[in-house]
């Protein structure tokens, strides 16, 4: 143990807090989203773009394969037309996926009011790293 | 203990012993006899998929291992799905436990963001690298590494010590540049802990290569985020473990994009994996007081071990 003092709670960080809560509205509406969407989707309470049918009698290929004979929600081709059960689950994932970046974004004017840079930098690093990874530029996009 | 507890935890070291026998059986045997006489309803599948998870999130709780590590090598094992969206849905498992339990953390105290952007910074450049050398590997290869990586896993996990609370002297530059430390609430000794980390520079080495091996594998990483965290740079076993989630959010967020480019993310198998290991976290939670988990934790291992051969003989063709 490096130091233990009775005490009483400590202080937590004010950017831990405004990242916590941020977290805690984007992962909450993203698990209800994620459940949504999914029962959208295998109910077909919208039309699908792809039958599950056939992505069940496909999901044995490896994904370039499937992708070469079927044309699932990949990336950001969803945009293009969203209103699709199997799309709206897909968007879901995606949205639980951005969560990390969107707290991120938000904490990055907490360091800077701070004057604390070098976290400040850190944090638009990262953003932008997972933004290369959302925008595909890692992945050759689509 | 009382007598109900000692029924749950019969009935649940029953399912964990079953699920192990499981193990046993030759590749692709379940699978296999589902499929004869026509083929069996997607549905079933993404039920099995579902309860699978559900009894995953249970075990991998009271083992103390992210459900990731357990849910590739086994699904791919025993499910009809390609592996690569297995890892796919893999990453997603790793990834929404560790934002649903975020919040949470952060507010105590345990989960430090400060010790975990340098670390995850590092750690999602190498795992968007892993996910994409992943995809292009050829799917025997990557079983087969997989396979030598899971017995790799069970061996640290059988040799590897913890320590609550590891003595740090002096910080490193960086760990002094970047102020990383901190303090928490310990609530079974009523006392702050103070805590601050040494070897930042041997761990930000060491999170380069487990975030490639998380984002190649469609893996979680606690098995190794923690281990360096808590041994190497002497950060409490709590912090590291929290810490551990909050790195694995990031990483996972970037390596899953990779995957959803390549269209290795499909909904109707994600969703009920990420769904029944989210719900079985939480049962497991509840009664991790009245199990011994020691005795999960090396049924756990087995597993793993038998899972890790099976992928090897997957992978070279036996």
């Amino acid at each position: 143990m490096s130091n233990s003092t009775e005490s009483n709670k400590p202080e937590i960080d004010r950017v831990q807090l405004v990242y916590a809560s941020v977290l805690d509205v984007v992962s909450t509406a993203g698990m209800a989203m994620i459940a949504a969407g999914f029962l959208a989707y295998v109910l077909q309470l919208l039309p699908l773009t792809v039958s599950i049918e056939d992505i069940a009698s496909h999901w044995h290929l490896r994904s370039g394969e499937m992708n070469s004979i079927l044309s699932v929600p990949s990336g950001w081709s969803w945009v293009r037309d969203p209103l699709h059960g199997d799309v709206l689950s897909f968007v879901s994932i995606v949205f639980l996926s951005m969560a990390a970046m969107i707290c991120l974004i938000t904490v990055i004017p907490v360091f800077l009011s701070e004057k604390n840079r070098a976290y400040a930098l850190i944090a638009i690093l990262q953003v932008l790293v997972l933004a290369a990874a959302v925008a595909g530029l890692a992945s050759g996009g689509n | 203990m009382t007598t109900a507890g000692g029924k749950k935890i019969w009935w649940l070291l029953s399912a964990v012993l079953l699920t192990a026998l499981s193990l046993l059986l030759p590749p692709d045997a379940a699978a296999a006899s589902l499929q004869i006489g026509g083929g069996i309803a997607w549905w079933v599948w993404v039920v099995l998929l579902f309860v699978f998870s559900f009894f995953l999130g249970i075990v991998s709780v009271l083992a103390g291992v992210g459900g990731g590590v357990l849910f590739v090598p086994i699904v791919s094992s025993f499910f009809p799905f390609h592996l690569d969206f297995v890892r796919g849905a893999g990453l997603l498992v790793a990834l929404s436990g560790a934002l649903s339990a975020g919040p949470s953390l952060l507010r105590k105290g345990l989960a430090d963001l400060k010790l975990s952007l340098p670390l995850s910074l590092i750690g999602s450049i190498s795992s968007v690298a892993g996910a994409i050398v992943g995809l292009t590997m050829s799917a025997d290869s990557v079983q087969l590494l997989l396979g030598i990586a899971i017995i790799v896993i069970a061996a640290i996990m059988i040799k590897g010590g913890k320590s609550g609370y590891p003595v740090v002297d002096e910080q490193d530059v960086i760990a002094r540049a970047l102020g990383i430390s901190g303090s928490y609430y310990e609530p079974s000794i009523e006392k702050s802990i103070d805590w601050k980390v040494h070897r930042t520079p041997v761990g930000l080495v060491l999170f380069f290569f487990i975030g490639f091996i998380g984002g190649m594998f469609g893996m979680g990483a606690g098995w190794a985020n923690v281990p360096v965290l808590n041994l190497l740079m002497g950060a409490p076993l709590k912090i590291s473990v929290a810490t551990s989630g909050l790195v694995l959010s990031m990483n996972g967020a970037a390596a899953a994009w990779i995957y959803m480019y390549k269209g290795a993310v499909l909904p109707l198998i994600a969703v009920p994996a990420v769904g029944g290991v989210m719900l079985g976290s939480k049962i497991g939670a509840k009664i991790l007081s009245k199990v011994n988990t020691n005795s999960v934790r090396i049924i756990v291992i087995v597993m793993m071990v038998i899972a890790g051969l099976r992928s090897i003989t997957k992978g070279i063709g036996l």
